[in-house]
C-alpha cells in the first residue's frame, strides 16, 4: 500500500479520451470522456504533493487541489466531492472549461516537461462522478436563518453567491430573464465544452439545497428592484456583461456579419430547443466563416461553426500565437478540427456590397508593451490583403452593460461602466448602495466563469456579514 | 536556569554594566562549565605532601582542559578538595596565636573587600556559628600571592581568611558538620542579594578547600600554604574549570565542598524546581527543621553547584555518599533487563523520591571518610584510574598525569557508565560498583516494600477501547474547531503518528511566522521551544542507545527521603505518561482505594477574564490538596456551549507553581486530560510544566474517526491496536525531545521548564511558566482569551468547516509563508533573466511581506546623508561575505551540488561541502568546496578532504532540527553517494545526534585542536543554533580557538527532519545573533571570531539587517537552491524532487535539473547590488561600518495586537560601556594556547621524507599534554600524496608514554605509530590510512588483556587504516567506523556502534548495546563468558558462531587477524590464543548487518580494499 513517490515519472500525464475529430465535429456533444476511477487515481497519484501547492496559489477559487486529489487517489470520492464544494460552487463546471493550462495545471511542478497533473479533468471526475453515485451537499449542518437575498442573475457569479447564501442558512432567491440558469454557461459556451444537462444537474442540486429560481423574470422590467428591495435582506448583482466590443471599421453593419454571443446563443437555442423565433437561428452549412479574434469566445464560434457544417473557418487575431489570449487547448482542439488560424492580422474593414464578401485585413507586429504590460500591436504598413468570406463574426469581447436603474438605486459605477464594490474585509463587494453586492463580470469587467465564481462566494461572505450571520473575520 | 526574579527580564537593562552579565539578551545564568578532574587517595589513609603536590602537578598537565581569558592568565577557575590536614592547620593555627579544640573545623571565606562588608560578613558567621553553639576560635588572615592572578582575575579578587571553629563538648564530628552547615546556610541566606562577593568555599571539621581564578601552574603560588611541606594530606580532588563565560567568578572555581564534576548536570532545571518542590518533605531525624535554610539548593549559579547543595544536604541528612551519589546520579535501570531484581528495587524505590540528576557527568568527591569517583549512565565524560606500587590510587579525566613508572603500575581501569569506585580511608576497602550496590540494596527490603506498595496498572495486550463512547461527526467537528486540529494536522500529523508509530518526517525549513508575529490564531504550544543541547552538553540518540532512557511514571505522595519505610512505596507505576483511556479509568477508580480525586473542570464563563479563570482553578486545586487529593485530573473534555475552555498548557503550569509555592507540590499529581495534546511537543510541553500524565482523548477520537471513515493506511489487526501505535510515536517524540537535551528519564524532564517562550508577556508568563526565559515579550492573557474565544465561535457555528491547515505546507488562506509561491517563483524567473528589476520585483515581495520574522519589525533608520552609490565598495568586497550554507551530497544531486560550489567559487565567495563528503575528483578545481563540514557522522572526512579546505566547519547543530542527527534515506544513498561516505548503497545513513567527541566545551577545543593540527591554514568554524544562552556557548566556542562562529535560525532548512523539531527547537537568528554579538563583546573576544548568521537570508535588506545585529558574513541555504530551480517542494526526504535539486534519481537529475551556476551568480550578484543601494541611502561606503550598529535601526509599533506588545530593545540593546570594544573580527587567526611543541619537532624531522616520499624511522617520548599527535604529520602527508599516501614507503614512528588526547587523528597512509605506554580518548579518530599499534610498557606488571590501554571514541569516523591494542578500549569503540580495520582485546559500552564498514575483532569482553546502528562492515568478537548475546544490540545486526565448518575462510581470516596483531604488539593474549586455536574458536561469534549475507562479508571486503 506504499505510495508511490514517483508514480509521477511511472506514468504519463494522460488526459481522458477524446472523440476523433471526425466524429466530434459534426456533433455539439462534449469531446471528452471520463476517467474511470482507475485511470482517476492513478492520474491524481501523480500529483507530488509540493510543500508550495502552485495549482492552488494559482487556482482563482484556491481550490484544495493536492488534498482532494490525494482524496480521489485513495478512492474517497465522496470526500474528494465534499472539500472540492468547500472552495468552488461550481467544480464540474469549472473542470470542464477553466483554461487549466494558464491556471492550474501551467502552475503545477510537474509542467516543466515532465507532464501537469490532468487537475481539470480529475476535477470534472470528481463531482460527476459523485452526482452519478448520488452525492449530495450535505445540509444537515446548516441552520435556517429567515433571511432572504434575491440574486439577480444565474450566472456563475450568481449560482456561486446563491451556493454560499443557502449553506448558510440564507434563503437566495435567483432571478434571471432566461428560461434556464447557468447565464453563459448554457447559452454562451457551446455544448461541446459544456453540455447543458451538466447544468441542469447543478439546478437540481441547488434546488435541492434550497435555492429558489424565478426564471424569465427580468429584473426592472418584470419586477422592480424596489420590490427586491423591500422583500428581501439584501440584493446580489451578477448580470455579467454583455456589450460588444466594435471594431470600429467600415462594413460591420453588413448582413453576413455577426456578433459573437448572439450567434452562440442562437445555435444552443437550436440545440436545446428552446427557440422563440427559427429565423434568428444563424446557419454556417457551406459558407465561408472569418472569425476575429483570438479570446475562448472565438475558439467557441470557431469550433460551432466548425460544427454547423462550414465550408471553412479561419480565425484571425491581431497578435501572434503566443500572445493569443484563448485556452491553448481550444486553440489545439480547433485546429485538429479544421480551423485556420491567420495570426498578426488586423481587421481594417468588411467587405462587400450588400452582404459580406471578405475582410480586408493588415498584417501588424508587437511594439512596446502598453499602459497594461501587454505588447500593442502595430502596423506594417503596405501589407493589406483581403480574405474572401461569407460569414464574419466578430468576438472582440464584451463591455460593461449596467442597467438604466443603477444610477436611481445609488449604484456608482467606475467611469467605464464597471459597478463599483468595497475590498474592505467586512464589507467584501458591497456596492455604493449597503443593501447591494455585486460580483463578477459586471463588477471587474469581462473575465473567465472561475473568478466569477470566486467574487460570488466573497460577495456572499461580505452578505452573510452584512446579515450579521457571520461575525468574524480575523486580523 | 529557574527562578531569577522576573523583573529581571522586564526590560532592556540599558546602562547596567554588561559586564555583570545581565544585559541586553545576556543572562549570566546562562554560563556552562566543564573542565578536567581527578583524585588521588592514599590507599593506607596515609597523609603526605607528596599528595599534594603530585595532585597539584596533575592538574597542570590538564591544563589544555580549562580556558584562559583575553589577559592570557586568568584561567577559569582551578582548586583542590582535601581531607583535613589536621596537623598543618593546628600548626598554622597556633603561628595565629589561636587555640583549637581536639575536634575542629576550618573554613576558607571569600569576603568583600569593601570593609564593612567583609566586618558584617564575618559577624554574622559568628552570629551563626554561636547560636549552633559553636565557637569560632578566630578568623587567620589567609596567605596569598596576588602576582599568581591574571589582571582579569585581580579585579574580583577577595578578601580570603580561614576561619576556625572549635566543636564545644562532647561533639561528634558528623554532628559538628551538621551544625557548621546550619549555621554556614542560615549565614548565606542573611547575606544574601547583600554581599555577592561573599562565599564560604568550605566549612568542614573533615575537609578544606583551595581554589581560585588561576591556572593550575600559579595555585601553590598563590595558595603559600600549599607549598607548605607540613600540609600533608592523604586525599585531595582536583579540578580545572573552563568557563563559557570569562567573566571573573571566584566563587564557581570547583571543586565544590564535597564534589568536583566533570561535565553538565543536563536535567538541572527540573532538579532545582523540584528541589524548591520538595523542601518541605526534608526532614531527617538528624536534622529535625530545615525551613529557615530553604531553598537547599541554589538556584542560580552552576549546575554542579547546585549538585553539590543536595549532595551536601544528603549527606549531612545521614547518608553516605555512595548512597547519595547512587541516588541522585543512578546508572540506567529501567530498561536494563539483566539487572538484579533486589538492586532494581533499590533504584525503583528511590525514583519514586528523586527524580535522577543526570550527567553528562563525571564525579570526584570526598567528605574526608569516602573517596569516591562515579559516572552517569551515558559515561560520556573519561575517567581513568591507576593504583601505583606506593598504594595511591590516581582517578583523572585522563591517563598519565604524573609520571609514575610503567613498573610502578599495580593496576589500571577506567569507569564505565553507570559505575562507582569508593575508597572506604577507614578500612582501606576499594568499592567497585558491584560492591557499592550490593552494600545498597541490602539495606532495607525494597523488593518487599515494592511488592506490597506499587500498584502497577493493567496493561493488556490490546485495548480495544481507542474510544468507548466515540463522538459522532459533529461532536467531534465541535472539538476539533475549538482546539484548532486542522485536516492537514490530522492527515499530516496524528495519522502518521499511528500508522508509522513514529512522527512525520518532512524537509526544508519552517518558513512561518512564529506565533506571536502571525496573524492566524495559533497553538499556545507552538509559542515554547524545545531547548537543546549544544557543545557544554551532547544530546542523546534515543534510538541507538534506548536502554539508559525512561518514561517510567509514578503516581502517588511522596516521602520522605531520609526515612525509608514501606509506606513510601505506595505508588501507581505507569510505563509512560501517555494514557489510554482505560489507564485513566483505572486511575479514576481508585478514588474507592485511597488514590483520592478532583475533577476540575477548565472551562470557564465566556465573559471570564483569563486570569481569573486561572485563579480560580488553581484555588480548586489547592483547596483539594490540602483536603488530601493525590490525584488532580485537569479535563476540558466535556465542552459546553457558552463557555470556553482555559488552555491547558496554561492550567498545568499554574496549578504546578501554585503547588510548588504552596509546599504542596509533593502531595499530589496532575493529570491532564486533554482536546489540544496531539503531538509529542504538546506532550512535552504539559510534562515540563508539571503534568504527571497525559490523555489526549481527542486525538483518539480523531484516530478513530479517520478509521471509521477508512482513511488508514493499514492492516484490519493493526487498526485495532491504533491508540497503541499512536501512543508509541507519542513516546518515541518524547525520547527525542528528551534527548535533545541529553535527558534520559521523564522524571527528570517533568517540571523541568525547558522551553524558551517565545513571544508572552511577563503577566502570562510570571503566573503560568515561572522561570521560563520569555526575552522579547509579547501576547497577553487578553490576547490569548480572544483566540480563544474566536475559536469557540467557530466550533458552535455548525456551519463553519474544520480548517483545512496551511501550517506545514503553503495554502491559500492558511499561515503566510516566507517561501510562498509568489517568492519562488519570481526569485526563479530574475535568476534566469538576469534581469534586476525583476530581482527587485522578489525583493519587494520579501521586504514588504506582512510582519512575519522580527526584523520585520526593525526599519533602516539613517544617521548620514546619502552617498553616492559609486563610492559604495564594489559587488566583489560584498560577495566574500556571503556563504552556501552546508547542504550535503546526497540531499542535493552532484549536479546541484556542483553547481553550487562553481558558482560559489567564481563570485569569489564560498560554497560548503555539507557532511557527505566530496569528490576527491573535485579538488583542485572549480569545484571544490571551499568549506568543508565535519558532522557528528564525518562521512568521508579523511585528510586529504580537510586539507583541501579554507574552512573547516564542525556543525554542532542544524537550524531546522537542532540537537538532532540528520539522517539520509536509504534510496538517496546510491553507488556515488555509498562510495564517498564509506557506506553501503542502499542502506539509509544516520548521523548521530552528538559529535561522539564532544560532549563538553572542553572537547570542542580539542577537537578544533584536531582541525587545526591537521590543516594549519584553515580557519575553523563552529555552526550553533540560536537558543538562550547561545551567546555564553559562542564565548566557550572563541575561547577554545574558533575562528568563526555561524548563528543559524530556526528558520534554516534540512533535506529530512521530523516535522516537529522543523517546528518547535532553535529560535530566530536575530535573538541568537544579537545575544553572541553583546557577550563576545563584553567579554573581550568578538575581535577574536568572524561572527555568521544563516536561516531565511534572501535579500540585500536581511544581509544590511543582520550586519547591523552584529554579523560579518551571511550564510545562504535555500534561497541559492531555489536559484537553482527548486521549487520548495518539501519532498527532499522522498527523492523525487521534480526539480533535480534534492534527489539522486537518474532520470530527475539528468532531464529536469536545469540548474546552471550563473543563475545563483545572478542571485547573489543581485543580492549584492541591493546591498550597495542600501548603503549607499544610508551614508555608508562599506559593510564594515554596519556591523554591530543597532544604533541604525529603529523599532517598529507592530501591526497586531500581540506584535505591539513584543519588546524588541534587547536586541539593539547596545551599552556605552563597551563603546571602545570591537565590532568585529579583527585578529586574523585564533591561536590556540597549546602550539603543539612536539608535533612540530615531529613535522621538522619528517619534512624531507614526506617530500621525498621516503620514509623513515623516528622516535620520542610523549607525555599526556602532546595531543593530536600524527594528525600534523597526516596533514603533511596528505597535502603532499592524498589520503593513501606514502603507504609504500611509511614513516615509522616509535613512542614511548601516556600519550594525549586524539592520537593518530586523522592518521594518513604511511603514517605508522607504534605506542609503548597508553593513549587516551580519541585514538584513530578519522583514520584513513597507516597503522596504530598500542602496547604496555614491556616493564608494566598489570595484565595486559584486562587492562585499558586507550579511551573514549577511538576510531570515530574512521575510512580506512589498521589499529592493534594490546589492552581494552573505552566507551563507542570504532562508532561510525566505515572502513578501518582493527584488533583490540576487549571493549567498552557501545563498541562499533553506527558502523558502516571495515572490520573490528575484539579478543574479549565488550560492553552492552555492541553494535547499534550497525549497517555495514563486520566484526569477530570473543565471548569467554558467553553472555555476549545480551551484550549486543539486536535491532539491526545478527551473530553466527565461527566454526571451520562451512566457515573456513572466517577461520582463515580471523586467525591471520591475530597472528597480525600478535605480530604488531606480541600480545600474550593473542599469542596463546593462537597457541590454542581449536579450543577458541567456537568462542568467537561474527557480527554482521541482518541484511548482509554471511558469505559475502570477505569478497565485500576484498572489493572495499
Amino acid at each position: 500500500m506504499a505510495d508511490n513517490h514517483l508514480q509521477f515519472l511511472d506514468i504519463p500525464r494522460k488526459d481522458p479520451d477524446k472523440r476523433a475529430v471526425e466524429v466530434r465535429s459534426k456533433e455539439f456533444r462534449e469531446i471528452y470522456s471520463q476517467y474511470s476511477a482507475e485511470q482517476a487515481g492513478q492520474q491524481a497519484g501523480r500529483c507530488i504533493a509540493c510543500g508550495n501547492p502552485f495549482c492552488e496559489w494559482k487556482c482563482p477559487v484556491h481550490n484544495y487541489i493536492p488534498n482532494w486529489l490525494n482524496l480521489v487517489k485513495d478512492g474517497k470520492l465522496f470526500e474528494a466531492a465534499e472539500l472540492s464544494h468547500q472552495t468552488n460552487s461550481l467544480p464540474e463546471m469549472c473542470g470542464r472549461i477553466c483554461p487549466q493550462d494558464r491556471l492550474c495545471e501551467g502552475a503545477c511542478t510537474l509542467n516543466d516537461g515532465i507532464g501537469a497533473v490532468s487537475i481539470g479533468a480529475i476535477e470534472k471526475y470528481i463531482t460527476d462522478e459523485a452526482f452519478k453515485q448520488g452525492w449530495k451537499p450535505d445540509m444537515s449542518n446548516v441552520v435556517r436563518t429567515l433571511k432572504r437575498v434575491a440574486v439577480v442573475g444565474a450566472g456563475p457569479a450568481g449560482l456561486a453567491c446563491a451556493d454560499v447564501l443557502v449553506r448558510n442558512g440564507v434563503t437566495p432567491v435567483v432571478f434571471d430573464r432566461y428560461s434556464k440558469i447557468g447565464g453563459l454557461l448554457t447559452f454562451g459556451i457551446p455544448p461541446f465544452k459544456l453540455e447543458k444537462e451538466v447544468v441542469e444537474k447543478r439546478r437540481e442540486i441547488m434546488e435541492g439545497m434550497g435555492v429558489e429560481f424565478r426564471l424569465s423574470v427580468d429584473v426592472g422590467r418584470d419586477v422592480g428592484f424596489d420590490e427586491l428591495l423591500r422583500e428581501f435582506d439584501a440584493v446580489f448583482l451578477g448580470m455579467g456583461t454583455y456589450t460588444y466590443v466594435k471594431g470600429g471599421f467600415a462594413g460591420e453593419d453588413l448582413p453576413g456579419v455577426h456578433e459573437a454571443l448572439p450567434y452562440l446563443i442562437s445555435n444552443i437555442n437550436r440545440e436545446l430547443r428552446i427557440e422563440n423565433e427559427a429565423s434568428r437561428f444563424v446557419d454556417m452549412r457551406g459558407k465561408r466563416v472569418v472569425v476575429l479574434g483570438g479570446g475562448d469566445t472565438g475558439m467557441d464560434c470557431n469550433r460551432t461553426a466548425v460544427r454547423q457544417g462550414a465550408s471553412s473557418v479561419t480565425c484571425t487575431y491581431r497578435r501572434d500565437e503566443d500572445n493569443m489570449p484563448g485556452s491553448r487547448r481550444d486553440y489545439k482542439n480547433s485546429k485538429e478540427e479544421g480551423v485556420t488560424f491567420l495570426f498578426n492580422k488586423q481587421p481594417i474593414e468588411i467587405v462587400g456590397t450588400d452582404r459580406v464578401q471578405g475582410v480586408k485585413m493588415v498584417e501588424t507586429r508587437l511594439g512596446p508593451p502598453g499602459p497594461r504590460g501587454r505588447r500593442i500591436p502595430e502596423v506594417v504598413p503596405g501589407t493589406e490583403e483581403t480574405i474572401d468570406a461569407d460569414a464574419v463574426i466578430i468576438a472582440f469581447g464584451f463591455l460593461p452593460s449596467p442597467a438604466d436603474w443603477f444610477a436611481q438605486q445609488q449604484i456608482a459605477l467606475h467611469a467605464n461602466g464597471r459597478v463599483r464594490v468595497s475590498a474592505a474585509p467586512q464589507q467584501r463587494f458591497q456596492t455604493t448602495n449597503p443593501k447591494v453586492f455585486a460580483g463578477g463580470d459586471m463588477v471587474r469587467g469581462s473575465d473567465l466563469v472561475v473568478t466569477a465564481v470566486f467574487e460570488g462566494r466573497e460577495a456572499a461572505q461580505g452578505i452573510l456579514r452584512h446579515l450579521g450571520v457571520r461575525a468574524r473575520a480575523q486580523a | 536556569m529557574t527562578n531569577r526574579d522576573p523583573a529581571d527580564f522586564d526590560t532592556s537593562l540599558e546602562g547596567r554594566d554588561p559586564r555583570d552579565g545581565d544585559w541586553g539578551l545576556c543572562r549570566s545564568s546562562y554560563e556552562k562549565d566543564s573542565c578536567g578532574f581527578g583524585l588521588i587517595a592514599s590507599l593506607d589513609d596515609h597523609a603526605s605532601h607528596w599528595v599534594l603536590q603530585t595532585a597539584i602537578s596533575s592538574l597542570n598537565r590538564l591544563t589544555h582542559r580549562g580556558a584562559i581569558a583575553a589577559d592570557g592568565k586568568t584561567g577559569d577557575g582551578c582548586g583542590l578538595l582535601i581531607k583535613q590536614p589536621t596537623a598543618f592547620l593546628r600548626a598554622v593555627a597556633k603561628e595565629s596565636g589561636l587555640t583549637l579544640a581536639p575536634l575542629f573545623a576550618a573554613g576558607i571565606v571569600f569576603l568583600n573587600r569593601d570593609t564593612a562588608k567583609a566586618g558584617r560578613a564575618r559577624r554574622v558567621l559568628t552570629e551563626q556559628l554561636q547560636h549552633e553553639k559553636l565557637k569560632v576560635a578566630g578568623f587567620r588572615m589567609m596567605p596569598l600571592d596576588p602576582g599568581a592572578c591574571g589582571s582579569e582575575a585581580l579585579k574580583t579578587l577577595p578578601v580570603i581568611e580561614q576561619v576556625f571553629v572549635n566543636a564545644g563538648g562532647d561533639l561528634d564530628e558528623a554532628t559538628f558538620n551538621r551544625k557548621l552547615y546550619l549555621a554556614r546556610r542560615r549565614t548565606e541566606k542573611s547575606l544574601e542579594g547583600d554581599d555577592p562577593i561573599f562565599y564560604i568555599p568550605s566549612l568542614s571539621a573533615s575537609t578544606i578547600v583551595y581554589k581560585g581564578m588561576v591556572m593550575p601552574q600559579f595555585l601553590a603560588q598563590f595558595y603559600p600554604d600549599l607549598k607548605d611541606p607540613r600540609l600533608e594530606a592523604s586525599v585531595v580532588v582536583f579540578h580545572q574549570r573552563f568557563s563559557t563565560n570569562t567573566m571573573p567568578q571566584w566563587r564557581l572555581a570547583h571543586p565544590y565542598r564535597y564534589l568536583a564534576h566533570n561535565g553538565e548536570i543536563n536535567t538541572v532545571q527540573g532538579n532545582r524546581s523540584w528541589a524548591v518542590a520538595r523542601g518541605p518533605l526534608f526532614r531527617s531525624p538528624v536534622l529535625p527543621d530545615l525551613s529557615d535554610i530553604l531553598p537547599v539548593v541554589s538556584l542560580t549559579g552552576s549546575d554542579s553547584q547546585s549538585l553539590d547543595n543536595m549532595l551536601e544536604l544528603l549527606l549531612v541528612g545521614g547518608l553516605d555518599p555512595m548512597h547519595a551519589m547512587r541516588l541522585l546520579v543512578p546508572p540506567a535501570w529501567q530498561s536494563v533487563d539483566m539487572i538484579d531484581p533486589d538492586l532494581k528495587a533499590f533504584y525503583e524505590y528511590y525514583a519514586t523520591h528523586m527524580e535522577p540528576w543526570d550527567g553528562p557527568a563525571g564525579i570526584v568527591l570526598t567528605d574526608g571518610r569516602y573517596a569516591v569517583c562515579t559516572l552517569d549512565r551515558n559515561g560520556l565524560r573519561p575517567a581513568r584510574w591507576v593504583i601505583t606500587q606506593n598504594r595511591h590510587i590516581t582517578i583523572a579525566s585522563e591517563a598519565g598525569v604524573w609520571d609514575y613508572l610503567p613498573e610502578e603500575v599495580v593496576k589500571k581501569g577506567k569507569l564505565g557508565p553507570g559505575e562507582m569506585l569508593a575508597l572506604d580511608l577507614q578500612t582501606s576497602e576499594l568499592m567497585d560498583t558491584k560492591r557499592v550496590d550490593d552494600l545498597l540494596k541490602s539495606r532495607h527490603p525494597y523488593k518487599a516494600w515494592l511488592k506490597k506498595g506499587v500498584r502497577y496498572l493493567q496493561t493488556d495486550l490490546i485495548d480495544p477501547r481507542l474510544a468507548a463512547e466515540p463522538f459522532d461527526r459533529d461532536t467531534l467537528a465541535v472539538f476539533q474547531k475549538m482546539y484548532n486540529v486542522s485536516a492537514e494536522e490530522r492527515d499530516d500529523i496524528i495519522r502518521v503518528l499511528a500508522e508509522d508509530e513514529s512522527e512525520a518526517v518532512g524537509s526544508m525549513g519552517d518558513d512561518t511566522p512564529m506565533p506571536v508575529l502571525s496573524r492566524k490564531v495559533r497553538s499556545l504550544y507552538d509559542y515554547f521551544r524545545q531547548q537543546f543541547a549544544q557543545v557544554t552538553n551532547p544530546p542523546i540518540d534515543s534510538l541507538r542507545e534506548g536502554i539508559v532512557m525512561s518514561l517510567q511514571t509514578q503516581i502517588g505522595v511522596e516521602a520522605n527521603i531520609f526515612v525509608p519505610a514501606q509506606a513510601h512505596a505506595e505508588q501507581i507505576v505507569l510505563s509512560s505518561p501517555v494514557l489510554s483511556q482505560r489507564k485513566l479509568r483505572q486511575i479514576v477508580a481508585l478514588a474507592d482505594s485511597g488514590v483520592p480525586n478532583e475533577f476540575i473542570d477548565l472551562q470557564y464563563d465566556e465573559q471570564v477574564d483569563l486570569k481569573t479563570s486561572l485563579t480560580k482553578i488553581c484555588d480548586q486545586a489547592e483547596a483539594a490538596v490540602r483536603n488530601g487529593t493525590i490525584v488532580l485530573l485537569l479535563s476540558d473534555r466535556y465542552l459546553v456551549k457558552g463557555k470556553v475552555p482555559v488552555h491547558a498548557l496554561l492550567a498545568t503550569g499554574a496549578v504546578h507553581h501554585r503547588l510548588v509555592k504552596t509546599g504542596l507540590r509533593c502531595k499530589c499529581n496532575i493529570l491532564v486530560e486533554t482536546g489540544t495534546a496531539r503531538d509529542a511537543h504538546h506532550f512535552a510541553c504539559l510534562i515540563g510544566y508539571g503534568a504527571t500524565a497525559v490523555y489526549p482523548y481527542l486525538a483518539y477520537q480523531t484516530l478513530f474517526d479517520l478509521m471509521r471513515k477508512g482513511a488508514l493506511k493499514m492492516e484490519a489487526a493493526m487498526r485495532q491496536e491504533l491508540g497503541r501505535s499512536y501512543r508509541r510515536g507519542i513516546r518515541k517524540g518524547l525520547f527525542k525531545i528528551m534527548s535533545k537535551m541529553g535527558i534520559s528519564t521523564i522524571a527528570s524532564y517533568r517540571s523541568a521548564q525547558l522551553f524558551e517562550i517565545v513571544g508572552l508577556g511577563n503577566e502570562v508568563v510570571n503566573l503560568c511558566f515561572e522561570g521560563s526565559d520569555s526575552r522579547i515579550q509579547g501576547a497577553d492573557f487578553k490576547d490569548l482569551k480572544i483566540d480563544a474565544d474566536y475559536l469557540a465561535q467557530r466550533a458552535w457555528d455548525r456551519s463553519e468547516n474544520v480548517e483545512q491547515g496551511g501550517l506545514l505546507k503553503y495554502m491559500h488562506n492558511g499561515e503566510y509563508h516566507m517561501y510562498n509561491p509568489d517568492v519562488i517563483a519570481t526569485l526563479q524567473s530574475a535568476v534566469m533573466t538576469g534581469d534586476y528589476q525583476q530581482y527587485r520585483e522578489f525583493a519587494a515581495l520579501v521586504n514588504e511581506r506582512p510582519v512575519s520574522c522580527i526584523r520585520d519589525l526593525l526599519k533602516l533608520k539613517s544617521q548620514a546623508a546619502a552617498v553616492p552609490i559609486d563610492e559604495v565598495e564594489p559587488i566583489s568586497a560584498i560577495l566574500k561575505r556571503f556563504d552556501s550554507a552546508g547542504m550535503s551530497l546526497g540531499a542535493l544531486s552532484p549536479e546541484a551540488h556542483e553547481a553550487l560550489a562553481i558558482a560559489m567559487n567564481r563570485l569569489g565567495a564560498r560554497s560548503n561541502s555539507g557532511e557527505g563528503g566530496e569528490d576527491p575528483v573535485r579538488y583542485g578545481t572549480e569545484k571544490n568546496s571551499k568549506i568543508k563540514q565535519v558532522a557528528s557522522g564525518r562521512f568521508g572526512v579523511t585528510p586529504e578532504y580537510l586539507i583541501n579546505a579554507e574552512v573547516l566547519q564542525i556543525k554542532i547543530a542544524q537550524g531546522a532540527k537542532p540537537g538532532e542527527g540528520g539522517q539520509l534515506p536509504g534510496h538517496k544513498v546510491n553507488d556515488m553517494i555509498a562510495r564517498l561516505r564509506f557506506a553501503r548503497p542502499g542502506v539509509g545513513l544516520i548521523s548521530p545526534p552528538p559529535h561522539h567527541d564532544i560532549y563538553s566545551i572542553e572537547d570542542l577545543a580539542q577537537l578544533i585542536f584536531d582541525l587545526k593540527q591537521v590543516n594549519p591554514k584553515a580557519l575553523v568554524s563552529v555552526k550553533l543554533v540560536a537558543e538562550p544562552g547561545v551567546g555564553t556557548v559562542a564565548a566557550g566556542v572563541a575561547k577554545a580557538y574558533a575562528d568563526l562562529i555561524t548563528i543559524s535560525g530556526y528558520d534554516g532548512g534540512t533535506g529530512a527532519s521530523p516535522l516537529s523539531s522543523i517546528k518547535y527547537a532553535g529560535t530566530p537568528w536575530e535573538l541568537g545573533l544579537a545575544e553572541t554579538h553583546q557577550t563576545l563583546r563584553a567579554n573581550e573576544l568578538r575581535h577574536r571570531v568572524r561572527l555568521q548568521t544563516d536561516g531565511g537570508l534572501k535579500t540585500g535588506l536581511d544581509v544590511i539587517k543582520a550586519a547591523l545585529i552584529g554579523a560579518e558574513s551571511f550564510g545562504f541555504g535555500t534561497a541559492p537552491m531555489v536559484a537553482l530551480g527548486c521549487k520548495y517542494l518539501r519532498i527532499c526526504h522522498l527523492n523525487n524532487c521534480a526539480t533535480g535539486v534534492a534527489t539522486q534519481h537518474n532520470v530527475l537529475r539528468s532531464k529536469y535539473f536545469i540548474g546552471l551556476p550563473d543563475m545563483v551568480i545572478n542571485y547573489f550578484k543581485f543580492v549584492a547590488q541591493e546591498c550597495r543601494e542600501i548603503m549607499a541611502s544610508l551614508g555608508v561606503r562599506s559593510l564594515t561600518e554596519l556591523i554591530g550598529r543597532t544604533e541604525l535601526l529603529e523599532i517598529l509599533p507592530g501591526e497586531t495586537s500581540k506584535q505591539r506588545k513584543l519588546d524588541l530593545s534587547p536586541v539593539l540593546a547596545n551599552s556605552a560601556l563597551l563603546s571602545s570594544k570591537p565590532q568585529y573580527c579583527i585578529d586574523p587567526h585564533n591561536e590556540p594556547y597549546d602550539k603543539g611543541v612536539l608535533a612540530e619537532k615531529m613535522l621538522g624531522d619528517m619534512q624531507e621524507a614526506i617530500a621525498a616520499k621516503l620514509g623513515g624511522q623516528f622516535s620520542y617520548a610523549v607525555h599526556n599534554y602532546n595531543r593530536s599527535i600524527g594528525a600534523r604529520i597526516s596533514g603533511e602527508i596528505a597535502k603532499h600524496w592524498g589520503n593513501a599516501g606514502m603507504s609504500a614507503a611509511p614513516l615509522v614512528v616509535s613512542l614511548k608514554g601516556s600519550v594525549g588526547q586524539s592520537f593518530g587523528v586523522w592518521n594518513a597512509g604511511g603514517l605508522h605509530l607504534h605506542l609503548e605506554g597508553e593513549a587516551n580518548d580519541y585514538v584513530g579518530k578519522g583514520m584513513a590510512g597507516g597503522k596504530i599499534v598500542l602496547k604496555p610498557h614491556t616493564d608494566s606488571s598489570f595484565t595486559a588483556r584486562d587492562t585499558i590501554i586507550m579511551g573514549n571514541t577511538c576510531l570515530y569516523g574512521a575510512t580506512g587504516g589498521e589499529l592493534y591494542a594490546a589492552g581494552t578500549t573505552g566507551e563507542r569503540f570504532a562508532v561510525r567506523n566505515s572502513g578501518a580495520l582493527a584488533v583490540v582485546e576487549g571493549a567498552g559500552d557501545h563498541c562499533c556502534e553506527y558502523m558502516t564498514g571495515g572490520v573490528v575483532c575484539v579478543l574479549g569482553r565488550t560492553g552492552v548495546n555492541f553494535g547499534a546502528g550497525f549497517t555495514g562492515g563486520f566484526a569477530y568478537v570473543l565471548d569467554m563468558e558467553r553472555d555476549f548475546v545480551d551484550r549486543y544490540n539486536h535491532d539491526l545486526i545478527d551473530i553466527h558462531r565461527v566454526s571451520p565448518e562451512g566457515m573456513g575462510t572466517h577461520v582463515q581470516h580471523l586467525r591471520g587477524l591475530i597472528e597480525q596483531h600478535v605480530a604488531a604488539t606480541d600480545s600474550v593474549w593473542g599469542a596463546r590464543l593462537l597457541n590454542d586455536f581449536r579450543s577458541y574458536i567456537g568462542r568467537f561469534w561474527v557480527v554482521k548487518p541482518k541484511a548482509a549475507e554471511i558469505n559475502s562479508l570477505l569478497e565485500n571486503l576484498r572489493r572495499a580494499a
